[in-house]
């Protein structure tokens, strides 16, 4: 994917990608001289589909800080919505000057279709089960800082792997930059094939691979995902799966907690854990408007 | 004097299972009924017979196509009788059985003699109806079997869909136990209806909601158990995984009377065609791993698959280039059939794949045709087993123009198709 104009998953990702990515967003970070002028005068439209609050104010936020117009879509009553086929909604946006699409949407896949109709740049803000890229790499940002090479390091992410977009995108972008990552939870909410996606290994207990974590990231349960069939009640999960004071003290002393958010308090943390020292949960919110401009960035210097 | 239906068919090579024959031999067609076939290629009795010129050519019994969705009543973009037949026609088929998922559905005497009557106007191509199991294919109430048994229904399923109900399954079984009708099914659990496409690495990739192999074996079992227990003849259509090849191999050792069949796209392409969300190759039953290719492969090999069917399921480009979860699933697959399944499994012996295409199909389903000899309808498949041609959608008889084999190239290619003695392509 060097230098493309879509960002829909990090499938197709290099090493070379991630790091030049990572790189440039902790170039903005610490301030990169004229930033307000690299994507002056752009047109970026948000079309979240699915309800969102960090992702979609973390790329306003980015595209603002670039110089570009933030333009948010109202969905629901959108021609899509009255019917109109998506190649004939994506050429209306591009006819209006659109360059750039921001897109979330409940379904897997989704932003594939925008971008097989799209003339300008389609970013992912998460589909479905698939992919959220952008969290991908603000991940490996915030573990790129703490650790500053991810060789050798081991990310354990637990939870419902199975239905996380994060977990599809987090643990590719942490390999990709040489980390070893173990995804955890019971084996209904596993990759079926070991290792997982390829790459991923394998775990069903929690307690025996906490101590060789270096990064314990924990997914958001989706409560809302699925008919009941296919995930069981919090409480079954968060015994097993969840942080509580007891795994918190068998972590590595060095290691550090993340999480996508919003959390289910006592769910995957525990109330009186949300604010401990490890969790760096405020700083992966932070690193997120970083990210995305190297993303926009990217993408957006690539069309006319 | 001679018919419209008086033709003689002169210097192909005739394969003909049903009478141990492979030898270049005239075939000689008199009011719609083989009146001979003779070595004697040069001379004919009567010379004002039209003699048609089929060297370079297999001629074989008719071809039947046992599953196609030909849309009409109801859904006439997608296809119509005229153009579906004609598809079928074009693709090397005589005959085919049409399921009942229209709309309505075909699930009354009414319905089965509607088709027949439109389809006898529509196309020169046999066209069966196949009866629905039970009323509005909804899996629970069973529909009038015997009436459309009566009204010339040659099989029962609610294909598209699973019956849901055991007992009504079952039931339906016992109300036709006696008639020699076969239940055609569509095993693919109801629970996961949902499913988007195969429960395997590519949809753990994807983040896709996946149909495992077990809901498609598990609903085989099941059914074979109805077969069993009621001593009816069933078949399994289109089938998918190599689990549901050990539930058949199974059922037929303990002497269940079970065929199965297998469909060019699920004999060629497997889960890996949907990276990317290529919401175009979604079909039902889904698209499997590369293993459960070979092992369908092997099953027409080892003559545990005997029927080929195309399960033609015409839809608009535009019903099928939507997003992944909104894309009509299934493909056109009466023009590229027979190419497609030859070129799958070329260590199959030419004899085995006629029977598969023919012979196999009019015994299930109890038609006529599936022989050359003397007195059957001159039902007659004409195929070139070298000339290589290329898939172009743009140029098929039917209105649905999505293929799994856009632009591949096949060997095989269908010459000629015949109807009671009439060329119809």
């Amino acid at each position: 994917m060097t230098k493309a104009r879509h960002l829909l998953d990090l499938d197709d990702a290099t090493r070379a990608d991630l790091e030049r990515l990572v790189a440039r967003a902790l170039d903005h970070k610490r301030g990169v001289a004229d930033a307000g002028q690299l994507l002056h005068g752009r047109m970026i439209l948000g079309m979240f589909f699915e309800a969102s609050t960090r992702t979609a104010l973390s790329f306003a936020v980015a595209a603002t800080r670039l110089g570009a117009h933030w333009l948010d879509f109202s969905a629901g009553s959108s021609s899509l919505a009255k019917g109109e086929s998506v190649e004939d909604t994506m050429r209306t946006v591009r006819a209006i000057g659109v360059d750039a699409i921001v897109v979330r949407h409940a379904e897997s896949g989704f932003p594939y279709e925008f971008a097989r109709h799209f003339d300008g740049s389609v970013i992912n803000a998460g589909d479905g089960r698939h992919a959220h890229p952008t969290q991908g790499l603000l991940d490996a940002m915030t573990l790129v800082e703490e650790f500053k090479t991810l060789d050798g390091r081991h990310l354990v992410i637990a939870g419902d792997v199975a239905h996380s977009r994060v977990a599809r995108s987090s643990a590719r972008a942490a390999w990709l930059l040489g980390a070893k990552v173990t995804l955890c939870g019971p084996p209904l909410l596993l990759p079926a094939d070991d290792p997982g996606w390829g790459f991923a290994s394998l775990a069903t207990d929690l307690d025996s691979v906490l101590p060789t974590a270096d990064a314990l990231m924990l997914l958001r349960i989706q409560k809302e995902r699925g008919d009941g069939t296919e995930l069981p009640p919090f409480a079954d999960l968060s015994a097993s799966f969840g942080l509580d004071e007891r795994r918190m003290a068998a972590l590595a002393p060095h290691a550090i907690v993340m999480h996508p958010g919003p959390v289910n308090r006592g769910v995957e943390i525990a109330s009186q854990l949300v604010s401990h020292e490890r969790r760096r949960i405020e700083r992966q919110v932070e690193n997120g408007v970083f990210a995305r401009m190297a993303v926009l960035e990217s993408c957006l210097t690539e069309i006319r | 004097m001679s018919s419209r239906e008086d033709r003689d068919f002169v210097g192909a090579r005739v394969v003909d299972p049903t009478q141990g024959l492979d030898a270049i031999r005239t075939i000689v067609v008199r009011n719609g009924v083989i009146a001979a076939v003779r070595d004697d290629a040069a001379s004919s009795s009567d010379q004002t017979v039209e003699r048609i010129d089929c060297a370079g050519m297999i001629l074989s019994p008719g071809f039947i196509d046992p599953h196609v969705h030909l849309r009409e009543p109801g859904d006439e973009h997608k296809e119509t009788l005229a153009s579906g037949l004609a598809a079928a026609a074009a693709g090397g088929f005589t005959a085919v059985a049409a399921m009942p998922n229209t709309n309505p559905p075909c699930d009354d005497a009414d319905a089965v003699q509607r088709l027949r009557a439109a389809a006898a106007l529509a196309g020169s191509v046999r066209c069966y109806p196949v009866g629905a199991v039970t009323l509005g294919l909804e899996g629970r109430a069973i529909a009038g079997l015997r009436e459309m048994a009566a009204a010339g229904a040659v099989a029962f399923s609610d294909d598209g869909s699973t019956t849901s109900s055991l007992k009504a399954l079952y039931h339906a079984a016992r109300l036709v136990a006696d008639l020699p009708q076969p239940f055609l099914s569509h095993c693919d659990d109801p629970s996961f209806a949902g499913a988007l496409m195969h429960e395997g690495a590519v949809a753990d990739m994807l983040g896709v909601p996946g149909d495992p192999s077990l809901a498609e074996a598990a609903i085989a079992a099941r059914d074979l158990l109805v077969a069993q227990a009621t001593g009816k003849t069933w078949h399994l259509c289109h089938v998918s995984a190599q689990e549901t090849l050990e539930v058949l191999r199974w059922a037929r050792s303990r002497g269940i009377k079970a065929t199965g069949e297998a469909t060019p796209h699920h004999l060629q392409c497997s889960e890996e065609c949907l990276r990317g969300f290529s919401a175009r190759m979604r079909v039902h039953p889904p698209l499997r791993t590369e293993q459960d290719v070979d092992a369908l492969r092997d099953a027409v090999r080892d003559g545990t698959i005997t029927v080929f069917a195309s399960d033609h399921a015409p839809h608009t480009v535009e019903d099928k280039e939507l997003p992944f979860a909104h894309a009509a699933v299934g493909f056109s697959g009466l023009e590229t059939a027979v190419a497609a399944t030859f070129d799958a499994l070329g260590s199959v012996s030419l004899n085995t794949m006629i029977e598969n295409f023919s012979t196999n199909v009019a015994a299930l389903l109890g038609v006529p045709g599936g022989t050359l000899k003397v007195g059957s309808p001159a039902d007659i498949t004409g195929l070139y087993l070298d000339r290589p041609w290329t898939v172009d959608s743009s140029a098929f008889r039917s209105k649905g123009r999505v293929t799994p084999f856009e632009g591949r190239t096949f060997a095989v290619r269908p010459a000629l198709t015949v109807v009671a003695g009439v060329v119809v392509s």
